[in-house]
């Protein structure tokens, strides 16, 4: 491994001219310890199989706790699936899918589940639906039958559906409430115009528009061994794994043909200026977004460090600067999201009303300053390390390990990716990080979207553009 | 250097778990605990599956414990703590911890206050360092002072002043619940308290309570315990312990008269009803027959209030159980089980409250039979397991065990005692806690929902709406 000293020097530099401590005698002022050596990255050994019907299964046996994971990701049947009248439809067919099956009711599969020690759940994002189930590792196979049960054959009861409707629609309206969610949805269709991507929330009328039959539709588009794959993590043998799924999911066929591929999202729109108003609003929930690219794409790499160093940990620039030299927020981040077929560029803090166009400007500067000025040696070192131990300490929890995988592969990366990343990401140059940052982060493309009360933040903002109010 | 070597303490299961399916399932951890001169408790717990360790070091002091004067000090105090020392100055701490590849942070409880990280192995050294130096001392410096109030300002508002609900099923109830000013004040502090905190007032905390006979340091990972032993001698020996003064009797009993009342609030759309009932102290009897009646009535979807309430009546949007802001077993004084729920505004709170009242008399009436007591004992031991997986909530775990039990082997004995209730353990704790007359409940409802039934006559049941908006 490589030994990374100039942080450690550095730190036992600062220590030489610390003043002594006198507020309390310290009868051993052991110097700060240099790091020890590192030891190898581990690397995940994933167990690849693809069915006769195209499920793809990849297998990470653990030697853990005794517990089993499972998650099926099914790629093309989230948001970016959704016709434009159904914003986030794909959520609604997640969460019915164990809502009842042909041979049983919502509870008898909560139950179920409970007495194996363990949970189902779905979710979507932009470009599939996640189906995850976990049980004890001597659960295993009948967690296995329990999780294709809910994919294969979801059953929709019409009670069901009406309830999820009713529900959301009260869901919706309590979200509402919450500035985070109305400053994203704003924010996403400013970055991603009419594509699908910007559309990651629902409406009334999408929400009432459902029935059993259109999710019973949608559910055969979209749920189909040929987009799918199946993470099994755990305490579990390759060969007891891959048994499992071939008995559960072996005879699963795809119907009809499937959805089309989601056309490719803008690389570049007008940036906007939206002002939300809420009045009496204690905070402005300020965000910033711009367009982003791929998962796949080149420049990948070097913009997931230069997001790390610009806004991705407790250590970063934003933060430092926003919250620990400021005081103006309890956390500011920013940083890129990379989808399947493009992505964002996404900054923001909650701030205080009176520092919400200095908080804006800090955010400005330090976006400038990323893409113009060379990242020192130092800087550069203490990232690349914080990568490499976060995916050392994702890699202890075999959960988080089983998302990452289905998560990789929804967005268009293979398997070995994971274990890739971190000596891909040591080997950037402060030149590629400035070069990345100055094509995406650069502050005049960004959009800007605040959610705050006009009166007290109107005034504060007119520096940076005029700007739209609107409520949604 | 050479330790002298002490037993350790090996976890021994004396208990069946007939709630398991396999004994496959068991998983016992290993726990070593030592004393050093000064008073400081070392737990390790080795775990070699991956090259990275959790450090934990939990402080016997928190909310309860904190001036009279002066709410929310002890959560101030412990944003100061990463806040620099004499010897490693204000950004010190982060940046090392981020250089190793680690990640840590810190919470304020109202019986501790734990301070936590997670890094590959080769950072641990350098983590014990500067673990040691802020035991020692800090640097009381009135800029970081500042920085933090404003700081602690801007959580309070993202967290409670800006948002809907405000969190008022976890800052509110208990000041309405108990008597005594411990457990009755605001533990996130008014904006007046905070401001008045002193550089003498954090003097003086740090002084009484940071002792290393204060403490306990837990080490969960790839290290052997005559490793974390001399580790945690070579730093932490040399520390004098410090006169810590002795607790104040917080102690109270059970409620005799149910308090309820309504909350008008200007940000939320749709009511929330919290509904509290005092615990057994810790250490009773019927700890643990509450832990599995949490479970049982309001965890997951498998449970009876969800199935009762969400479904069945179909009046509420969700149900979240919590035991005070910790687990059933992490709390040593007055504490509550709160279930927070959102109703629909066609519905009520008397509908929600009467509806679980008709779930709990199932259960002190019938008890549970056999097949749902398994489930659910089965679940839980499961999520036990479960939270001890990532080395750094193992340690923390540990070190809060040690803590508030004086026994870090209590994360092994948990799943016995949770085994060993019956139904009959269930009914008696129903019938002596759940009960209205030990019950606090917050109707919380949205100010214009508020004054639409203000404007009509005979609606509105109650006229002690406090603008809880204002007062937090």
């Amino acid at each position: 491994m490589k030994k990374l000293m100039p942080l450690a020097l550095s730190l036992a530099l600062t220590l030489a001219f610390a003043p002594v401590a006198s507020a309390a005698p310290a009868p051993d002022n052991l110097p700060m310890p240099a790091y020890g050596k590192d030891k190898p990255i581990p690397v995940p050994k994933i167990a690849k199989k693809t069915l006769a019907n195209g499920l793809t299964v990849w297998v990470v046996p653990r030697q853990g706790l005794p517990r089993v994971d499972f998650i099926l990701a099914l790629r093309g049947a989230g948001f970016a699936a959704d016709a434009p009248q159904t914003p986030a439809f794909a959520n609604m067919l997640a969460s019915l899918l164990d809502e009842g099956t042909a041979k049983r009711d919502s509870r008898a599969i909560a139950e179920a589940a409970q007495g194996m020690g363990g949970a189902i759940g779905a979710g979507a994002s932009a470009d599939g639906i996640f189906v995850s189930g976990y049980a004890l590792g001597s659960q295993a196979a009948p967690m296995a039958q329990l999780l294709a049960e809910v994919v294969r054959t979801p059953a929709f009861p019409e009670k069901e559906v009406a309830l999820a409707k009713a529900n959301a629609l009260q869901g919706l309206r309590a979200s509402e409430a919450n500035p985070g969610f109305r400053a994203e949805r704003a924010l996403g269709k400013a970055v991603y115009g009419d594509h699908p991507y910007s559309r990651t929330t629902a409406t009334v009328e999408g929400i009432n528009a459902v029935t059993s039959d259109l999710l019973r539709a949608e559910h055969a588009k979209r749920v189909r061994p040929d987009r799918a794959l199946l993470v099994i993590t755990g305490r579990i043998t390759e060969a007891e794994a891959m048994k499992l799924a071939e008995a559960a999911f072996g005879d699963w066929k795809a119907s009809g043909p499937a959805l089309p591929d989601t056309a490719a999202a803008p690389a570049g729109t007008q940036p906007a200026r939206i002002l939300l108003p809420r009045d009496g609003s204690v905070q402005s929930t300020v965000r910033l977004g711009g367009p982003g690219i791929a998962a796949t794409a080149q420049d990948q790499i070097p913009l997931g460090l230069a997001s790390t160093i610009l806004g991705g940990g407790f250590s970063s620039r934003v933060n430092t600067k926003l919250r620990e030299e400021k005081g103006y927020t309890y956390n500011a981040s920013a940083g890129a999201r990379l989808n399947r077929v493009g992505g964002a560029i996404l900054g923001g803090a909650d701030v205080r009303n009176e520092v919400t166009g200095a908080a804006l400007g800090e955010f400005l500067a330090e976006y400038k300053r990323i893409g113009s000025e060379l990242v020192p040696a130092q800087e550069m070192e203490m990232n690349k390390r914080y990568v490499a131990g976060i995916y050392t300490i994702g890699n202890q929890q075999q959960a988080a390990v089983a998302a990452t995988l289905a998560q990789n592969w929804l967005v268009g990366l293979p398997a070995e990716f994971l274990g890739e990343y971190v000596p891909r990401i040591q080997k950037v140059t402060a030149e590629q990080v400035r070069e990345v940052s100055r094509k995406y982060f650069a502050p005049e493309n960004q959009s800007i979207v605040v959610v705050g009360d006009p009166k007290a933040v109107g005034e504060q903002l007119k520096a940076f553009g005029e700007f739209t109010v609107t409520d949604k | 250097m050479r330790m002298r070597q002490l037993p350790v303490l090996l976890a021994g299961l004396t208990f069946s778990l007939s709630a398991f399916a396999a004994s496959a399932d068991q998983w016992t951890l290993p726990v070593a605990v030592k004393k050093l001169d000064n008073g400081l408790t070392v737990v390790v717990t080795e775990d070699r599956s991956s090259p990275t360790v959790g450090v934990s070091v939990v402080y016997r002091v928190g909310m309860r414990l904190e001036p009279k004067n002066r709410t929310g000090f002890a959560h101030l105090f412990e944003h100061l703590m990463f806040q620099g020392t004499p010897n490693a100055k204000k950004g010190v701490f982060d940046t090392t911890i981020t250089g190793g590849g680690g990640r840590n942070n810190g919470t304020t409880r109202p019986d501790y206050t734990n301070y936590f990280e997670m890094a590959p192995v080769s950072a641990l050294e350098p983590i014990l360092w500067l673990e040691a130096d802020r035991m020692k001392t800090l640097d009381f410096n009135p800029a970081t002072l500042k920085n933090q109030q404003d700081v602690v300002k801007e959580e309070i508002r993202a967290n409670v002043k800006n948002q809907p609900y405000g969190a008022f099923f976890i800052f509110d109830l208990p000041q309405h619940a108990f008597q005594k000013w411990e457990n009755n004040h605001d533990g996130y502090g008014s904006f007046e308290d905070l401001e008045n905190a002193s550089l003498d007032d954090v003097r003086a905390f740090h002084r009484d309570y940071y002792g290393p006979n204060n403490a306990v340091i837990a080490i969960a990972g790839d290290i052997s315990p005559a490793q974390g032993f001399a580790l945690a001698q070579k730093y932490f020996g040399k520390i004098p312990a410090r006169p810590t003064p002795k607790p104040t009797d917080f102690s109270e009993g059970l409620n005799t008269a149910e308090k309820r009342l309504v909350q008008s609030d200007p940000l939320a759309q749709v009511p929330a009803v919290a509904a509290a009932w005092k615990m057994p102290p810790r250490g009773h009897r019927d700890q643990a027959a509450m832990a599995v009646l949490g479970q049982l009535l309001a965890s997951g979807d498998a449970s009876l209030f969800y199935q009762g309430l969400v479904k069945g009546r179909e009046i509420a949007l969700n149900v979240t159980p919590m035991f005070g802001l910790g687990g059933a077993f992490e709390y040593d004084g007055p504490t509550l089980l709160t279930v927070f729920a959102l109703y629909k505004p066609n519905s009520s709170a008397d509908a929600m409250l009467k509806a679980m009242d008709e779930e709990i008399a199932r259960v002190t009436r019938d008890g549970v039979d056999a097949a749902m007591l398994k489930r659910v004992k089965t679940r839980m031991l499961a999520d036990w397991n479960n939270q001890l997986e990532s080395f750094m909530s193992r340690a923390d775990t540990l070190a809060k065990m040690q803590v508030l039990w004086g026994d870090a082997n209590v994360v092994n004995k948990i799943p016995g005692w949770i085994d060993a209730v019956t139904s009959e353990d269930i009914q008696r704790a129903a019938r002596t806690y759940l009960v209205p007359t030990n019950r606090t409940v917050i109707d919380r409802k949205p100010a214009a929902m508020l004054a639409a039934a203000a404007a009509a006559p005979a609606a509105g049941a109650t006229n002690n709406a406090a603008p809880a908006g204002a007062t937090k």
